[in-house]
């Protein structure tokens, strides 16, 4: 039977059909508010994400693979002064962890007699990067450890200098950070010389965080340390964040506004702990 | 069905490719001038060879993008959905057109999905306008030609 021209247009009609786009627009639409909600949906996404965790693996692993090099191969010299470096800190650490294991006994007994909810102690899982979100303004991260292995969506993650961010969703065998940079992250933090709690904002610079919320008269200096509050019950209490890097006070502004360098590399992330709240008797 | 079947795979590793393009790791130099590769691969095909995706197909592979870039679940693929039903509404005329009107026709859609995206975020309240969006947008469009001539080849390389 021969086509006609009509026909022929018709063939790929049904593909591009109005109805069809009306579809998936409407679809499209209930996904995107049932994310942003995150009320039935994360389960759907999880599995989607596992799904095409391999792929994320084999796209990045160039990127990795390079990186392992570099650090395999670096000379000889740089480890051997390395070691001695880290021996050193080593022994330090331990000759002032002596003291902790003491101070810890004696903090414990202090709250049983406070007779205070029972301390919250904190269990260590150490994952790799494996990507970095490609979006300019999203500061994520991907890791290597996810639900497998029991880590818990809204964990903190930090590396050895500090906080880095929280678990904001599980891949199974990943998961997705939010670092503290991000626009959208918002840390509760306390300021060590004063004990002022306060929150410092995101602003898309890996290097800068923002305090938006102290009035003019507060006592803040520039170098003041900052550590994590514990308030929000998100992130665990006496973590060191960042330190204050300027304090400008706008005139005619009733807040100061306070920018703040973090202590930990996100640029530059390699290794990083997830730091998980244990209940301990 | 043997052909059907080359169609298919052709097709989806078009797409995966471009995907692939989008997340990759690159120097921090490239990394702003990421050209929105998945768009301008649909909206050729949309155009130029419509046997081989559809609506559906398209929406699936902004899914599959979102997913991967960690964005709104929905955001790329409601976007691409437009994109291609707006391409093969107008393909007749498109196709016809010289290179430079074309050209002219590929900045009016981009823009279109990043407007859309735009709209998208400001609802979810994460407004933030990035120059370097619209800079790759530009740059799409300089380099459509080189992207068609590669596509066109292609096709007639891997397909009858």
């Amino acid at each position: 039977m021969p086509l006609y021209p009509q026909q022929r247009i018709n063939r790929f009609e049904k593909n591009f059909s109005a109805y069809r786009l009306i579809i998936v627009v409407i679809i499209s639409c209930v996904l995107m508010y049932q994310d942003y909600q995150k009320n039935y949906l994360p389960a759907l996404r999880v599995y989607l994400s596992a799904s095409l965790y391999p792929v994320q693996y084999l796209i990045n692993l160039p990127k990795n693979f390079i990186q392992k090099l570099n650090t395999n191969f670096s000379e000889r010299k740089k480890i051997l002064q390395e070691n001695k470096v880290l021996k050193k800190d080593n022994f330090e650490l331990r000759s002032q962890i002596q003291q902790v294991y003491k101070l810890e006994s004696e903090n414990k007994r202090l709250y049983d007699l406070l007779d205070s909810q029972p301390k919250k102690d904190n269990s260590y899982i150490f994952a790799d990067i494996i990507a970095v979100s490609p979006i300019a303004e999203k500061h994520q991260i991907v890791i290597n450890k996810g639900s497998r292995d029991n880590v818990v969506i809204g964990s903190a993650v930090a590396d050895s200098n500090g906080i880095l961010g929280h678990i904001i969703r599980d891949q199974i065998f990943g998961s997705e950070v939010l670092l503290i940079s991000d626009r959208e992250h918002a840390i509760p933090i306390e300021i060590v010389r004063t004990s002022l709690r306060s929150i410092a904002v995101g602003i898309g610079n890996y290097n800068e965080l923002r305090i938006n919320t102290l009035p003019t008269n507060t006592d803040v200096k520039t170098g003041d340390v900052l550590i994590t509050s514990g308030l929000g019950g998100r992130y665990p209490e006496g973590f060191p964040v960042g330190t204050i890097k300027d304090v400008i006070n706008n005139p005619g502004e009733s807040f100061l506004e306070i920018s703040v360098t973090p202590f930990g590399n996100l640029k530059t992330i390699n290794e990083i702990w997830v730091i998980q709240p244990t209940e301990v008797n | 069905m043997n052909n059907q079947l080359r169609n298919l795979f052709f097709i989806w590793s078009m797409i995966l490719l471009s995907i692939i393009l989008t997340v990759i790791p690159v120097p921090d130099l490239l990394d702003q001038y990421r050209l929105p590769w998945l768009k301008m691969t649909v909206i050729f095909f949309s155009i130029f060879n419509i046997s081989l995706i559809g609506i559906i197909s398209v929406w699936f592979s902004g899914l599959i993008l979102d997913i991967m870039t960690g964005g709104l679940m929905g955001e790329n693929a409601l976007i691409l959905a437009v994109l291609s039903y707006l391409s093969y509404r107008f393909r007749f005329q498109i196709r016809v057109y010289p290179m430079w009107q074309i050209m002219l026709i590929v900045l009016m859609l981009l823009s279109l999905g990043e407007l859309i995206s735009l709209w998208i975020n400001g609802v979810s309240g994460t407004m933030s306008f990035n120059i370097y969006d619209w800079i790759n947008v530009g740059i799409a469009v300089l380099v459509w030609p080189i992207f068609m001539r590669v596509l066109e080849k292609m096709q007639s390389l891997f397909l009858e």
